[in-house]
């Protein structure tokens, strides 16, 4: 992944030439196969199907939305503070450690029914999945970026007599935020699929999983697709908006001299 | 652990006024391996003294030993007349490894000192920038590291070292990652510092030249066990021209310490 910020417009492009790509190869599939539309509909068809739902559509997608965002910040934030508390108490490392990679094995989709069994309909069962998608790469990508942390750097802060909590807001911390981003902007693609999994095991609430379900059983195809279509774009606008926060606060990945905000200038001498 | 911000305790005699840092009969042994022996050297207030010798000699050791990192076997390290065995903090220390944080500009990086004991002020930065301008880093204070070369990257580190107010500093080998070309210039920029800042230097290489160059005494080091084998005064002039490099004085000081190293 090219994080240079100067090239940031360059890849807006790409993403418009990719699209259209897409779009063109799925149009000449239709073609070739000539199949008909309730088998493949044609981009336009899925697109029209999509259009003229929208009322409806749009609160589903509002509603996959939210459950994706919440609970991709539960997952976020829960993966975060866990790695820290990992990464600097060893003891917790070691018991914590076995359980999440025995929660990382086990299918989602079989977490998911007693989940419902526990917590119901509502929204906390999605949640709960979404974050557990996330947390994950989250945990895994700050413990290394903890674990990165130059001994000799560590040393070199305890002569110059840092406590340990400065050390750790000074020269720990920041080192996880590069790492953070890798793990958020994995998280950010996948929890929308944690999400659907919610809606398809049971929901009280429709979402675009939810759908998904009611229009594939209908045989109608362009509205699962149009459906599909509302997934990707929340899948890849979540991956864009990290992608956008990361190049944001880690000024020093894309920048050769600080921000204007970081800036030093000469103080004032007191009047 | 002590705490390295208490001040030192209880003044001890016997050491003539101008004894900056004495290292006393130091011993330290990894298991059955002795890494340092008898190793015993006073250094007197504002000297230049470089430790030289080849790698596993215990340069490294005795650094570690005397900034605290480590606790030596025995002996005992005294610094302004005061037991400081033990204590990290009391000294500055540099390594080869430039140990910038890449998400601190050039001048955050100089300030890390102030920032890690009490958080740096507006009055801590204007002086590192004032400092850092003075010794031709004024275009790269709000730089990231990462945008610098490695010799550049060294000056930043010489800065935050100095910065961190130490009146002893040891350099482990601070150029020894640099091309020929960059360290010249790098000793030269060096020399210009301590004698305008006054501080007492303790500096490691391995590099006999660098050592001459800079040193007002050599102290030269020979491994299994590591040991002092001679400490040489380097009688050369101040301010020292890049000709003395070729005077007979440099050639016979490298001829006699050569003999120790290639014996």
């Amino acid at each position: 992944m090219n994080t240079r910020f100067g090239a940031a417009a360059g890849p807006f492009l790409i993403w418009v030439v990719a699209m259209v790509l897409i779009l063109v190869a799925w149009q000449l599939l239709v073609w070739a196969t000539g199949l008909p539309p309730y088998v493949i509909p044609p981009p336009a068809l899925a697109f029209s199907t999509l259009l003229d739902n929208w009322p409806r559509l749009s609160v589903l997608t509002g509603q996959t939305l939210y459950e994706t965002a919440i609970g991709y910040l539960l997952g976020a934030v829960i993966g975060f503070l866990l790695a820290l508390a990992m990464g600097q108490i060893r003891v917790v490392q070691r018991l914590v450690m076995p359980a999440l990679i025995i929660s990382q094995a086990v299918p989602i989709v079989a977490i998911a029914a007693p989940l419902v069994i526990i917590f119901g309909f509502g929204i906390t069962p999605k949640l709960i999945i979404v974050a557990w998608i996330v947390f994950f790469p989250v945990v895994v990508n700050v413990l290394d970026g903890l674990a990165s942390v130059d001994r000799d750097m560590l040393n070199l802060a305890r002569l110059m007599g840092g406590g340990s909590l400065r050390t750790f807001a000074i020269v720990k911390l920041p080192a996880c935020i590069g790492p953070l981003f890798s793990g958020l902007k994995i998280g950010a693609t996948y929890a929308v699929t944690g999400a659907v999994i919610g809606e398809w095991t049971a929901s009280s609430k429709q979402g675009l999983g939810t759908y998904l379900l009611t229009a594939n059983a209908q045989m109608n195809t362009a509205g699962v697709y149009a459906a599909m279509l509302l997934l990707t774009v929340i899948g890849v606008g979540s991956f864009l908006l990290v992608f956008g926060l990361e190049v944001l606060m880690t000024p020093w990945r894309s920048r050769s001299t600080a921000p204007a905000w970081a800036q030093w200038k000469p103080s004032q001498p007191a009047s | 652990m002590p705490d390295p911000r208490q001040p030192p305790s209880e003044p001890l005699p016997m050491q003539s006024a101008s004894t900056k840092l004495s290292i006393g009969d130091l011993n330290v042994r990894f298991g059955s391996v002795v890494a340092l022996k008898d190793v015993s050297l006073d250094i007197a207030d504002g000297e230049f003294v470089c430790i030289l010798g080849a790698s596993g000699c215990g340069k490294s050791t005795l650094f570690n030993v005397v900034s605290g990192l480590l606790k030596a076997t025995s002996g005992k390290i005294v610094l302004d007349g005061q037991d400081v065995s033990n204590r990290p903090g009391q000294v500055g220390y540099m390594l080869q490894k430039d140990l910038m944080l890449p998400w601190r500009t050039v001048l955050g990086n100089i300030t890390l000192a102030a920032s890690l004991t009490r958080g740096a002020t507006a009055k801590d930065r204007d002086e590192a920038a004032e400092l850092a301008s003075r010794y031709g880093l004024g275009d790269f204070l709000n730089h990231y590291p990462h945008a610098l070369s490695g010799g550049m990257r060294q000056r930043v580190a010489m800065m935050r070292t100095i910065a961190a107010g130490r009146q002893v500093m040891l350099l482990d080998e601070p150029f020894g990652a640099l091309d020929a070309q960059t360290r010249l210039g790098m000793q030269q920029w060096l020399l210009q510092l301590w004698r305008d800042l006054k501080r007492t230097i303790l500096f490691v290489t391995h590099d006999v030249d660098e050592a001459i160059y800079l040193a007002d005494r050599i102290v030269v080091m020979t491994p299994r066990p590591g040991r002092i084998a001679d400490i040489l005064t380097v009688d050369l002039p101040r301010p020292r021209p890049l000709e003395v490099l070729t005077t007979d004085t440099f050639v016979g000081l490298k001829r006699q310490i050569m003999q120790h190293l290639y014996h």
